[in-house]
């Protein structure tokens, strides 16, 4: 049986098709200003690549900021719920999931059935969110998959005076004019979203093994400063941001099977 | 408001001046004996008019009608103020905001000043500073929020305040964050809402954060609201329904931290005179201002 998950997210949307419990496709696309839109094009797009159609699907779920856009899906189920799922359906020995996503960060606690013990997520703030590292890389005029290799070869990271990514900006844009190396500015941004990471962490028990997932993910030189500044040896999924979609399918599909 | 050097009774020849170098313009305040504002400019300080401190000193001497070798005691004060070569003493903008305030308006108990950097709200007492609590680390609570959603509305800043003083609908921006504030005012236009309720609604956004800050002290009457954010003439109809209360702005509300720093050179140059201690000053050239380390 095939089963979808559709995760609308502020900056990205991401949709899976699993079959039973494989994996089978996965789309990100920006979500651009119509949520709606994008949620169509995910599942158009995962339809043709599986050569399916819609009666094929058993069950779809939305879950994301964007959730109620997306008109054929069955349901709409919380984020925290979703990312939980995923990790653990991909790492089932996983306490922790911290998820660095477009407006904010997570720290879950997960049980061995994947549900949610606790949880506490950032306030609406750029500096504390991926978004910080999407600003920057465009000051720096960088792409966002150079901005992790770019920061691990920096042995000089700078500190960011203010936790601001307004202020940030600016700040980078001083550092550029000053002829800071690019890759010390974009290390400062892994130390800074580290140390955000490493407050909100305090607010709730962090137990090993942990799993780090969302866009930030994907930012490797993040993954390495995390490692260092809260001494914990996260795993990584290999698509870290499609978790959230793939737990929504997840959810679909275990609540097909239970009824 | 300013006189000419020249007119002021033979006696009165000392002058003083406060230099203010914030993190968007420099400003420039020269005053006599009388604490009399002689002349007053204003000039960017921006990233790439970092040293511009002499310059704008340079443009207030000349509409005085001064020499700096006329001034006795020279005050700088502001986020840039430990560089300024020609300087006699620095003193924080905290200290010179509540002296420039108290001084335009005697009966002022809370001074809250929004500039293009940071926020702040100062407790004054017979013009001396007894608290204060600032915000500089987050932008949404600053002037800087306008700034940057006006440019994302392609709207000059200037023109903000007047366009929110026209809107009849109530828009709240969820959003604390400028940086999604700006994605939400986009989504907020492609919903159709109209612009001015828009802007009306992000300077109640800025309005209900600056007066979040002010609470944590008490906040008692006359308030007086200063630095760029004041000139709005929205911000100020925002600032009074969050405060509930009424709200004074000086005629140049840029200005009470150089003309605070003015005051204050007077005073410490009379007290060391008065004392008999010579006091020491910078040699009088006119030297750009090494704003940062180069």
């Amino acid at each position: 049986m095939w089963f979808m998950g559709i995760d609308i997210g502020s900056a990205y949307s991401k949709g899976v098709i699993i079959r039973d419990s494989e994996l089978a496709a996965y789309r990100v696309i920006p979500s651009g200003a119509n949520y709606q839109t994008a949620a169509e094009t995910i599942r158009q797009e995962l339809l043709r690549q599986l050569k399916l159609s819609q009666d094929d699907i058993a069950d779809t779920v939305a879950t994301g900021s964007g959730a109620n856009n997306v008109a054929f899906a069955s349901r709409q189920v919380s984020d925290i719920v979703c990312t939980a799922r995923g990790i653990n359906s991909i790492f089932p020995q996983v306490k922790t999931a911290i998820e660095v996503a477009g407006q904010s960060t997570k720290v879950i606690r997960i049980n061995e059935q994947g549900m949610v013990t606790n949880f506490t997520v950032s306030e609406k703030c750029a500096a504390g969110s991926g978004r910080f590292i999407e600003v920057i890389a465009n000051v720096l005029r960088i792409d966002l998959k150079d901005f992790g290799p770019l920061s691990l070869k920096s042995k000089n990271p700078i500190t960011f005076g203010t936790g601001c990514a307004v202020f940030g900006e600016s700040e980078a844009i001083t550092r550029v004019t000053e002829g800071i190396p690019k890759e010390d500015i974009a290390a400062g941004v892994n130390k800074a979203l580290a140390s955000k990471i490493s407050s909100l962490v305090k607010k709730i028990k962090l137990e090993e093994p942990c799993a780090l997932c969302g866009g930030g993910a994907l930012n490797t030189g993040l993954v390495k400063t995390v490692e260092q500044e809260l001494n914990i040896q996260p795993l990584v999924p290999p698509q870290p941001q499609i978790i959230t979609a793939l737990g929504a399918a997840v959810t679909a599909r275990t609540s097909n099977l239970n009824t | 408001m300013r006189q000419s050097a020249k007119n002021i009774s033979p006696e009165v020849n000392l002058y003083f001046a406060g230099v203010d170098i914030g993190s968007t313009m420099t400003k420039v305040v020269l005053t006599d004996t009388a604490d009399r504002i002689l002349s007053a400019i204003k000039g960017p300080t921006g990233p790439e008019h970092r040293q511009l401190a002499n310059e704008v000193m340079r443009m207030a001497l000349e509409q005085a009608d001064l020499q700096l070798g006329d001034i006795s005691y020279i005050v700088a004060t502001g986020y840039g103020r430990v560089n300024v070569p020609f300087a006699d003493d620095q003193i924080t903008e905290l200290s010179c905001h509540a002296r420039g305030v108290s001084s335009l308006f005697p009966n002022v108990r809370t001074a809250i000043d929004i500039g293009g950097q940071d926020a702040k709200c100062m407790k004054t007492e017979k013009g001396k500073l007894v608290d204060f609590v600032m915000n500089d680390k987050c932008a949404a609570g600053t002037g800087r929020f306008l700034e940057v959603t006006a440019a994302t509305l392609g709207i000059r800043l200037e023109d903000m305040g007047d366009i929110a003083l026209k809107s009849t609908k109530k828009i709240q921006i969820s959003n604390l964050c400028t940086i999604f504030a700006q994605q939400e005012v986009v989504a907020l236009l492609s919903r159709g809402e109209k612009l001015e309720d828009i802007i009306a609604g992000l300077h109640d956004a800025l309005a209900s954060r600056v007066a979040a800050l002010a609470r944590r002290l008490k906040i008692e009457p006359d308030v007086v609201l200063t630095g760029g954010v004041a000139k709005n003439i929205g911000m100020v109809k925002a600032m009074k329904e969050s405060l509930g209360c009424e709200i004074l702005v000086p005629e140049e509300p840029l200005l009470t931290g150089a003309l605070g720093a003015a005051i204050l050179a007077k005073e410490i140059y009379m007290k060391a005179t008065a004392e008999g201690e010579p006091i020491p000053t910078k040699p009088r050239r006119l030297e750009k201002a090494t704003f940062f380390q180069q």
